[in-house]
């Protein structure tokens, strides 16, 4: 059902936009072609048929994968997605296990120290990190430690020009993933940290942890093995979420470094009308955050056995 | 209501501190600005002097002059985005909330795939599409971030439905909107309040991502727009940076953060009544915000616009 809201969506929202819908086919050239030529093209892509058999031959051309031709990269949008992909995995699939790990300790000590200044203090840093504007973030890292000191290049994700193997490669990437990787991660582990410190409050407040302080184990064994297990639920949640927009890549992160990822691919779509890249990123987009609630489903009775067998339900309340 | 909480509370009083500032900085703006900020007022890339405090950008405008300036452009787009955010979240809420049936439970599937969607890629596309203007980008914002107080408008409309004053009108007979106008928006406008200084803080975030990224309205420049052009123009490349990148990016962040703060601790005022009703109790109160458990969803997380 909602796999075909999205298809069908992502088929009308470009018909409805203002433009000639040559220039989805023809890309910028379509002005230079006579009204002959026009008419033929029309008539080749289907655009003179009714609406609803274009659907058709769209809906079946999906279920072949077959996505169509990017005028801009002059390649099948597959592969322009393809070689993509990757990088973008490897900055926001990185920095998400960076930052949900630290947000899940600092919130889980922060909930058991709650109310202490040590905890306001942390509360509200994060909430400044929140408040940071990633790009600008990304400005400063780059003036700090590209220019300022040059420790680290200041974009891409390999070194033009040279062909690296080896071990020599992977260095290479590490070195050019260090500044995109740390300005997402500052940004972005508030979120997790915020959730983590009000699940993990809410759990130890219950009295199965007033059990365990009362059998004498230590509080770290409270913390991180009876309480935190608990708390899962929220933080996978909120973990399957960001691996969706994970996909959906760092459009300005990966701007600021000139970072050849999803998000940037998608701006660069977008500012050359690049039609069948952008609804290929769409349709991508939309199945893997799909797909990440199923999985975000099939997680929580693995989680939390009580609501085993009543997963829609616990979906529910956790909403 | 009970507002002199806000001011008691130190985050709250600071959130408080911060916007007033601001607000008064953009609406005097005319009167203290050294320069025209669109004017040529110095040589380009300029480094601060006592003339230009804070230097000028690479055509020479004076770059303290576009700061006190952007404070309304920012400011203005912030707020109008979470006023529409709010209003239809509030909409969508009341109606999801009160009425229920068939049509509440399509307005609430509509909230779960729009808290879903990873909007920075979409904000791309419709700002790309509708055009480069100050209203374009509110309404853009707007349309995206509604539904985060949309279900936080409704599941405080579902305790509310079940108060007694509430069942004792509807027994008395009284149609369900004029209930919903008398008793149950008035009941729901303090904690719209609280969400709507959340969306202004997530407004004004959004903002600064698409300005920078060449999308806002180039003949208001915002701080977003401002670190734009210092952006194509490489200005992290000079020193430059120190006086043209800082800045507008603090001004941002403290903004945001201000928003934040005051959002946060309205919150914490209004929402101790949908606890005690919605969840278990809490053996001790806590000082700071009980942040809901369940993400954010992106609307002011960090997560999607940020990474976006």
């Amino acid at each position: 059902m909602l796999p075909w809201i999205a298809v069908t969506l992502n088929f009308l929202l470009p018909r409805m936009m203002p433009g000639n819908p040559l220039a989805l086919i023809a890309g910028e050239d379509v002005n230079l072609l006579s009204p002959e030529q026009r008419a033929e093209l029309v008539a080749r892509v289907g655009l003179d048929q009714p609406l609803i058999v274009q659907y058709g031959r769209y809906l079946q051309n999906i279920l072949r994968g077959e996505l169509g031709y990017s005028f801009q990269w002059k390649q099948p949008v597959v592969d322009v997605l393809a070689q993509r992909l990757p990088w973008t995995l490897l900055l926001t699939g990185t920095s998400l296990v960076i930052a949900t790990l630290i947000g899940v300790v600092l919130g889980s000590l922060t909930a058991w120290r709650r109310g202490s200044r040590g905890d306001v203090g942390t509360f509200i840093f994060f909430l400044f990190l929140e408040s940071l504007p990633a790009f600008w973030v990304g400005m400063l890292l780059v003036a700090i430690f590209a220019v300022r000191w040059p420790l680290f290049p200041t974009f891409g994700a390999t070194s033009p020009w040279e062909t690296l193997t080896g071990w020599d490669y992977v260095l290479d990437v590490l070195h050019h993933l260090a500044l995109p990787l740390a300005t997402l991660t500052i940004v972005s582990v508030s979120g997790t940290f915020i959730v983590a410190r009000s699940a993990m409050m809410a759990v130890l407040g219950e009295e199965f942890i007033t059990v365990a302080r009362a059998k004498g184990l230590a509080e770290r064994q409270v913390l991180f093995r009876h309480a935190l297990r608990n708390a899962m639920l929220p933080i996978a949640t909120v973990f399957t979420l960001n691996l969706a927009f994970a996909v959906s890549g760092a459009t300005v992160v990966e701007t600021v470094f000139s970072y050849p990822g999803v998000g940037r691919l998608i701006f660069e779509a977008v500012l050359s009308r690049d039609y069948p890249v952008i609804q290929a990123a769409f349709l991508m987009i939309t199945v893997l955050v799909i797909l990440a609630n199923i999985l975000t489903d099939a997680i929580y009775p693995l989680l939390d056995p009580r609501i085993r067998g009543a997963v829609s339900s616990a979906q529910g309340a956790a909403r | 209501m009970r507002w002199h909480l806000l001011l008691r509370s130190g985050p709250g009083l600071t959130g408080i501190a911060i916007l007033l500032a601001l607000t008064l900085m953009a609406l005097f703006a005319p009167w203290i600005v050294p320069y025209d900020a669109s004017e040529l007022s110095g040589r380009p890339f300029e480094p601060p002097s006592a003339a230009h405090l804070l230097g000028t950008n690479d055509i020479g405008q004076d770059i303290l002059s576009e700061l006190i300036v952007g404070a309304r452009v920012s400011l203005t787009i912030g707020v109008l985005a979470a006023i529409i955010a709010v209003v239809i979240g509030t909409l969508v809420g009341v109606v999801a909330g009160y009425f229920g049936g068939p049509i509440g439970a399509v307005l609430m599937r509509l909230v779960d795939v729009a808290l879903v969607i990873p909007f920075v890629p979409l904000m791309v596309l419709l700002a790309a599409y509708l055009g480069q203007s100050l209203w374009n980008l509110i309404v853009v914002i707007g349309l995206l971030i509604w539904a985060r107080p949309a279900r936080i408008i409704r599941s405080y409309v579902l305790t509310l439905a079940r108060q007694d004053y509430i069942l004792a009108a509807r027994a008395l007979g009284i149609p369900g909107g004029r209930i919903v106008l008398r008793h149950v928006l008035p009941g729901v406008f303090s904690l719209a309040l609280a969400q709507f200084v959340l969306a202004a803080s997530a407004s004004m975030l959004l903002e600064s991502s698409l300005s920078f990224l060449g999308l806002g309205d180039p003949t208001q420049k915002s701080w977003g727009t401002m670190l734009f052009y210092a952006q194509t123009r490489s200005a992290f490349l000079s020193g430059a940076w120190l006086w043209w990148v800082v800045p507008p990016g603090l001004m941002i962040t403290v903004a945001v953060l201000g928003f934040a703060l005051v959002g946060f601790a309205l919150e914490e005022i209004t929402s101790p009544k949908v606890q005690r009703q919605s969840a278990p109790p809490k053996p001790t109160r806590t000082k700071l915000p009980v942040v809901p458990s369940l993400p954010k969803a992106g609307v002011t997380s960090s997560t999607p616009e940020k990474q976006g």
